[in-house]
């Protein structure tokens, strides 16, 4: 009995002495992110509380952002050196942190998970420019045509392929309180990329030559303005005010035929009935009805943390953020929106395993299969300029149009307007 | 002098109309979060709902951080009241009693606070905060609000204390009250409804901030409920239930406060309108 105290006594003694430097071993991480809906912060929270059981000697919180203010919240955080140890990122936002000397070059360590993974070229190709790679890619996101198969049967009209075909349906879709197409026509970032997905498939894809000297004045930009222009007399009177969630709306309450999204899954089941079998998804018409291409972002995060330490703990989450059975339930807070860029993340039984992904798994194919021809604007032919950030910052593709739509500009004075513009911006 | 039944339709009508733009936002807001989805959605808006439910709210309280935005906000905008009348009305005293040079001068320069646009300010005052360990906490806010209503608060008192009778306060002072005590027993009750219109100001400069919450704070558990609400609704798809929801209990506080000192708000407006 004695023997027995003296040992629980020393025990305790023991562990008193030892946990604060257990504790003091254990490595704290701030991550910040922008996918602040309650079900997406539940999402990564469940995560994270199995990471930190998993690794005790590593602690990731999160602290959700807003994408409206980020742009200028995370470098004035990491300049006062309050700032997040990871952070995600769309393409055009990494280049503003580099540039303030916020991020290392991650090369080996992308090339790493690469070699696990697979990544999907062009994810990686949007992080990797003046010799370096600067983020993780972690999540897809492509723009698509979004249709009801029964309202088109009822017309009598086929998927469209060409832009005329696209042209005519939403002409035949359009009369009785009923609209062929959602567009938008406002100054911010779904014009910019409703605009673009009109460019890139109707050859107007490159912004910049391959010297680097801007060539958005061309007559393939022209023609794109001028298309997206005749398409929006088949949009809702209210259609140039609107972002994501209008168009999305109006498509869910049938007034809208065709809309261009990133998903509309999540509003349509939620708040469209959820029929799987009338939600049609398609790849964006092109001018030729050759080859189909789309708008895509591919999400990533940077790792910001100067320490040693916590850099290898970042590293440690990241490895096991993109781990299969992980992976496709972090992609599924928000299902049907956030597509894989790892081959074997898009295998995942965690990501097919979801009940919203299975109801809707021949949609997620598709969306799957058309974020192959994924582009974006400044991203493009495997070079990458980082200046678009500007550009991007100010929604000049989305401002060209507004003084096409809105003031009534010849779209083709519209466009060399707006290559003026992007050249005071990048001066 | 009678006026025609014509003249006083017009005016009946005209009244109408202006009750109608200003309720039927609230109106929409307030049906269309208790309208089923499908419904608020619907292509031919309902003004009536057509159906009930309460899982916005239920949602809204249950599955996201909400209520702990509106308790982050009610003590930012209460703390940040009390604080603005406890600074404003002496202040509005000492410009209206206290003759001191400059005092005309600095009384219309404090004005010139709102001359700035606090976009301007934003990022040189988060590297103040920072250097004080003031980010991310509620007391930055609480400062900011304070920084930004005072001015106009103390503009406001002292129109107030110089439409008191001075006969009132010199019976006072020549029964020897001090002019603490001046001011604490006679002035602030005079004063009640200019404090009160001072009060709701404040607690709705403080309740609407938005540019200074969404930078300075960077934890949830520290967010307002403009900020944190924003991040509920969602970037790419919209919860337009959920939206509704929220924002028909943002206003709820407001409508409260409104409901105790709305009397004397408006008496306040009015009496300072003419002074």
């Amino acid at each position: 009995m004695m023997t027995y105290r003296k040992h629980y006594l020393l025990a305790t003694i023991a562990s008193a002495t030892l946990l604060p430097f257990a504790a003091a071993a254990q490595t704290e991480l701030t991550l910040w992110h922008m996918e602040q809906p309650p079900h997406r912060v539940e999402r990564v929270q469940m995560l994270l509380d199995e990471f930190n059981a998993s690794h005790p000697e590593i602690q990731v919180r999160q602290e959700p952002q807003n994408w409206g203010e980020v742009y200028a919240k995370a470098p004035a955080a990491l300049a006062a050196g309050i700032g997040p140890d990871l952070l995600f990122a769309i393409p055009d936002f990494t280049p503003v942190l580099k540039d303030m000397g916020a991020l290392s070059n991650i090369s080996d360590f992308v090339a790493e998970l690469d070699e696990a993974h697979d990544f999907i070229p062009s994810a990686v190709e949007a992080y990797s420019y003046d010799d370096g790679v600067w983020a993780v890619p972690l999540y897809n996101m492509s723009m698509n045509l979004w249709y009801r198969p029964s309202v088109l049967e009822a017309a009598g009209i086929a998927v469209p392929q060409t832009w005329d075909d696209w042209q005519a349906a939403a002409a035949a879709l359009t009369g009785d309180g009923s609209y062929g197409m959602g567009l938008p026509a406002n100054k911010q970032l779904y014009t910019d990329q409703t605009v673009y997905s009109v460019m890139v498939n109707g050859d107007a894809a490159e912004i910049y030559n391959a010297d680097g000297t801007l060539r958005f004045d061309n007559p393939q930009t022209v023609e794109a303005y001028r298309f997206y222009n005749d398409m929006l007399q088949y949009s809702p009177p209210d259609a140039p005010s609107w972002t994501w969630g209008e168009a999305e709306a109006c498509f869910a309450s049938q007034a809208c035929g065709m809309i261009m999204q990133f998903s509309v899954i999540s509003t349509y089941e939620t708040q469209a009935g959820g029929d799987a079998d009338d939600l049609g998804v398609a790849p964006i018409p092109s001018q030729s009805g050759d080859e189909h291409n789309a708008i895509a972002y591919a999400n990533a995060v940077m790792l910001l943390s100067r320490d040693e330490e916590k850099t290898e703990a970042s590293k440690t989450f990241v490895r096991w953020l993109l781990q299969p059975e992980n992976y496709g339930r972090f992609l599924n807070m928000e299902p049907g929106l956030f597509m894989p860029v790892t081959a074997d993340g898009a295998e995942a039984e965690s990501f097919w395993s979801d009940p919203i992904v299975e109801k809707y798994r021949s949609q997620i194919e598709t969306v799957i299969d058309n974020s192959q021809n994924g582009m974006l604007f400044g991203f493009t032919s495997g070079r990458v300029f980082p200046a678009i950030g500007a550009i991007s910052a100010q929604n000049v593709l989305a401002e060209t149009l507004q003084t096409v739509a809105i003031s009534g500009v010849d779209p083709a004075q519209a466009v060399a307007d707006g290559q003026t513009r992007m050249q005071q911006l990048t001066e | 002098m009678k006026r025609p039944l014509r003249w006083n339709l017009i005016l009946v009508a005209v009244l109408l109309l202006l009750v109608a733009l200003i309720a039927l936002p609230f109106w929409f807001v307030l049906t269309g979060s208790i309208k089923a989805p499908a419904e608020i959605i619907a292509r031919e808006p309902t003004l009536v709902p057509q159906s009930f439910t309460l899982e916005h709210y239920v949602k809204l309280l249950a599955a996201s951080d909400y209520p702990l935005y509106m308790m982050n906000s009610l003590i930012v905008a209460s703390v940040s009241t009390v604080l603005t009348l406890a600074l404003a009305i002496p202040a509005g005293y000492a410009f209206f009693r206290m003759s001191f040079r400059g005092r005309e001068t600095l009384y219309r320069a404090i004005l010139l606070a709102y001359a700035f646009p606090s976009i301007v300010i934003l990022i040189p005052l988060f590297g103040i905060f920072a250097k004080l360990g003031l980010v991310d906490s509620r007391v930055a806010l609480v400062l900011v609000n304070v920084a930004f209503s005072l001015p106009f608060a103390i503009w406001l008192l002292r129109s107030f204390f110089a439409g008191i009778p001075t006969e009132i306060e010199e019976a006072a002072r020549l029964d020897g009250g001090a002019p603490f005590t001046v001011l604490r027993r006679i002035m602030i009750p005079l004063a009640a409804p200019g404090i009160a219109a001072v009060a709701v100001f404040a607690f709705v400069t403080a309740w609407t901030e938005y540019v200074f919450a969404s930078v300075m704070i960077l934890s949830d558990a520290k967010r307002t409920v403009p900020v944190g609400f924003s991040g509920i609704i969602g970037q790419y798809q919209i919860d337009w239930g959920l939206l509704l929801a929220g924002a028909s209990l943002s206003i709820l506080p407001v409508v409260i406060l409104f409901a105790f000192v709305g009397r004397w708000f408006v008496a306040g407006l009015t009496e300072g309108a003419v002074k």
